[in-house]
């Protein structure tokens, strides 16, 4: 076939079509599983540094992730009705991507929309460390939009549903040395034992314009500023002030206070 | 309206293509020194942008990710890993079609702007525009606003680029520096003179 | 031109980046850290390599008019092969690099190889040229990485080197160096050096300053 006909143009298109095509396919459903596997380890050991189960300095294996992984409740919240909801599965639920979809999203109003989402997903996926068969931590996402980046991290509270056990940011694309010191272990260490609402039941949680004092009336409630990364600071401030505020995590966290936890009641109310 | 606005102002000035992600650079480098060329080709670059990558947008949301064949009972296939082939075969295609209405019907604009249409089909500002609409997951209507912003964005970091060369063309640069070396770092000092902006909320 | 100058030239002659100023754009970005520039050379060279081999055994059979579309295709299946590979066994890395091995489709020195070798010669000599401009360009990304981490943060692939103040130590890490404008003033400063030392790479002035009138002279 000579060079310029156009039935060896077609010929030629359709053949390197096919045949990369079908490479491409082949190395996606080779590596599937491997891939697949890996976003579930990811998101198990983010987890992890929030449970408490795990001692600090030790490093556990992949084994042992998804083991204590496992002997966690994971379950599925309906934020707007405060409820657990059994219809999805918790390990395979996409928060980011129900965002944008019509059925499970939701569009958050502009005045309360304090982190730059536009929509929410309407349902959330929890994480909860039982003792004896009691909520000894619950774990919840967040995500707000930071200064470059989304933001996205988890909080853990005590079971008073208040206080702040643990905090992570896995997930940001601030500033390098400047905003992105969210991640540092050394400030992130300072959430535990503040918190969210005060006695009155006012969102009071913050992160201070400089260092906060201990003795002082806002220590319970704020942790030290991030040199330079004001931005940041606020955007992460605005973020905690969306998820347990009204449209966010309140209402379930009110309920779950009132009615407590066990895990014997699986029914599709809060408890 | 004002999420639309937000979307072009970031595009333009916080995540500016070329100052801030370096996308486009080859293109960016080699043509800045008029700046008549470069608002040709800055106009050029506003139009592909702002046509492929509402475009790819439809494309990814309605056969490519996860659940998107939906609509034609396929609602468990996921494509997505087709997401590149197909995102630069669509820009080329798509420039190689607005090249041929331009030619036909437009054929002054075409003297102007049918130059650099080939040229962008290899230019990582266009197709990094479509690959970070996908990452972000963007509806339709803000990558219309990005698409837009990002075009923008890149025209308007080479035009200024090509104003400060032409000035330069009169400096006595040291003999290493002449061209691409003085035209990097006067290209770093605009990119760091553009992150002074972010910050500024709309 | 002998095997051995194909593969040597791109090395420092024939420089893409420094020379031709190709192949930066996407890559800058993200030179910030060690790591991900040495993924990222990796993967450009692998790319480099596994497409203009490729090319270069279909060479005759490339009709003019479909040719730029089907190396793009060549080459686009390739980045996403890599692309899934990373995804697979590097998934930290993966998570920041993957728009950016995305670009390696579009990167110039892929196509321009492309277009320059792999159309005109063996998969031999192809195979040469490839390696030796994968390798020029990652020994630029290599240095810039390097500067900007080890400068910017005191560290070199997430392993501490410098003790930061912060941290108790005494080095004060240059934070601009882990801003983007930062890759821009690295590079300028080796185009400058090595033209410095091998003065034909220069460009032209359009235009020199007047010498002085012997009155003016001091």
């Amino acid at each position: 076939m000579h060079n310029d006909s156009p039935l060896k143009a077609f010929f030629v298109v359709v053949v390197t079509a096919i045949i990369c095509s079908s490479l491409v396919s082949a190395a996606v459903v080779i590596l599937r599983p491997i891939q697949l596997n890996n976003q579930m380890l990811d998101r198990s050991r983010n987890i992890m540094k929030l449970t408490g189960l795990v001692e600090k300095g030790v490093a556990p294996g992949d084994e042992e992730i998804l083991e204590l992984f496992r002997s966690m409740d994971v379950r599925i919240v309906d934020i707007d009705r405060a409820v657990f909801s059994n219809e999805l599965d918790p390990l395979s639920f996409d928060q980011r991507r129900a965002a944008n979809n019509p059925d499970l999203g939701v569009d958050i109003p502009a005045g309360q929309d304090l982190s730059s989402l536009g929509r929410r997903s309407r349902f959330t996926t929890v994480y909860i460390v039982l003792r004896d068969g009691e909520l000894e931590r619950l774990i919840l996402p967040v995500h707000g939009a930071g200064m470059w980046s989304m933001i996205y991290g988890y909080i853990a509270l005590e079971p008073d549903l208040n206080t702040i056990a643990a905090v992570t940011f896995y997930e940001q694309a601030e500033t390098p040395g400047i905003g992105d010191q969210i991640q540092r272990p050394e400030w992130q260490a300072q959430w535990q034992g503040r918190r969210i609402y005060d006695e009155t039941g006012e969102l009071r949680f913050a992160i201070n314009q400089g260092k906060v004092e201990p003795g002082t009336s806002t220590w319970l409630y704020e942790v030290d500023a991030l040199t330079g990364a004001t931005v940041t600071a606020d955007a992460v401030t605005s973020m905690i002030h969306y998820w347990f505020g009204s449209h966010g995590y309140r209402g379930f966290l009110d309920l779950l206070r009132e009615q407590g936890y066990a895990v014997s009641r699986i029914t599709g109310s809060t408890g | 309206m004002s999420h639309f606005i937000d979307t072009f102002f970031r595009a333009v000035f916080l995540e500016n293509l070329a100052l801030a992600y370096f996308l486009g650079m080859c293109t960016f480098l080699a043509v800045s020194k008029k700046v008549k060329t470069t608002i040709g080709l800055g106009i050029a670059v506003i139009v592909v942008e702002a046509i492929s990558v509402p475009l790819n947008n439809l494309l990814y949301n309605f056969v490519l990710r996860d659940g998107a064949l939906a609509w034609a009972g396929l609602g468990h296939l996921n494509f997505s890993y087709l997401g590149l082939l197909t995102q630069i075969a669509v820009i080329a295609a798509m420039i190689q079609v607005l090249e041929m209405v331009l030619n036909r019907f437009f054929p002054l604009l075409y003297n102007t702007l049918g130059i650099f249409l080939p040229l962008l089909t290899v230019n990582c500002a266009i197709l990094g525009a479509s690959l970070f609409m996908v990452q972000r997951d963007l509806g339709f209507i803000d990558s219309l606003a990005y698409g837009l912003g990002a075009g923008f964005g890149w025209a308007l970091a080479i035009v200024m680029l090509a104003g400060l060369r032409e000035k330069m063309k009169y400096s006595d640069i040291p003999a290493g520096l002449e061209g691409i070396g003085i035209a990097f770092f006067t290209t770093g000092l605009i990119s760091l003179a553009f992150m002074g902006i972010a910050g500024l909320s709309f | 031109m002998t095997s051995k100058e194909t593969f040597l030239k791109p090395l420092l002659k024939e420089n893409p980046v420094t020379l031709h100023v190709l192949g930066i754009c996407s890559a800058l970005a993200i030179t910030n850290s060690l790591t991900s520039s040495l993924i990222m050379s990796v993967s450009l060279t692998s790319v480099l390599v596994m497409t203009n081999v490729t090319i270069s055994l279909i060479r005759r059979h490339l009709p003019s008019s479909v040719r730029l579309i089907v190396q793009i295709t060549i080459i686009a299946s390739a980045v996403a092969i890599i692309d899934q590979l990373l995804t697979a066994y590097l998934p930290d890395a993966a998570k920041t690099l993957r728009v950016y091995i995305a670009l390696i489709v579009t990167n110039c020195i892929v196509l321009g190889r492309a277009e320059a070798c792999a159309m005109k010669r063996g998969p031999g000599a192809s195979f040469l040229d490839a390696l030796g401009n994968g390798l020029g360009f990652s020994i630029i990304l290599i240095i810039v990485a390097v500067i900007r981490e080890l400068f910017g943060n005191g560290s070199l692939m997430g392993y501490r080197i410098l003790e930061l103040v912060h941290e108790g130590g005494w080095y004060e890490p240059n934070a601009m160096l882990l801003l983007p404008p930062s890759a821009f003033f690295i590079i300028g400063f080796i185009v400058w050096v090595i033209r410095s030392w091998k003065p034909e790479q220069n460009e032209e002035a359009e235009f020199k300053p007047a010498p002085l009138p012997d009155s003016e002279k001091r």
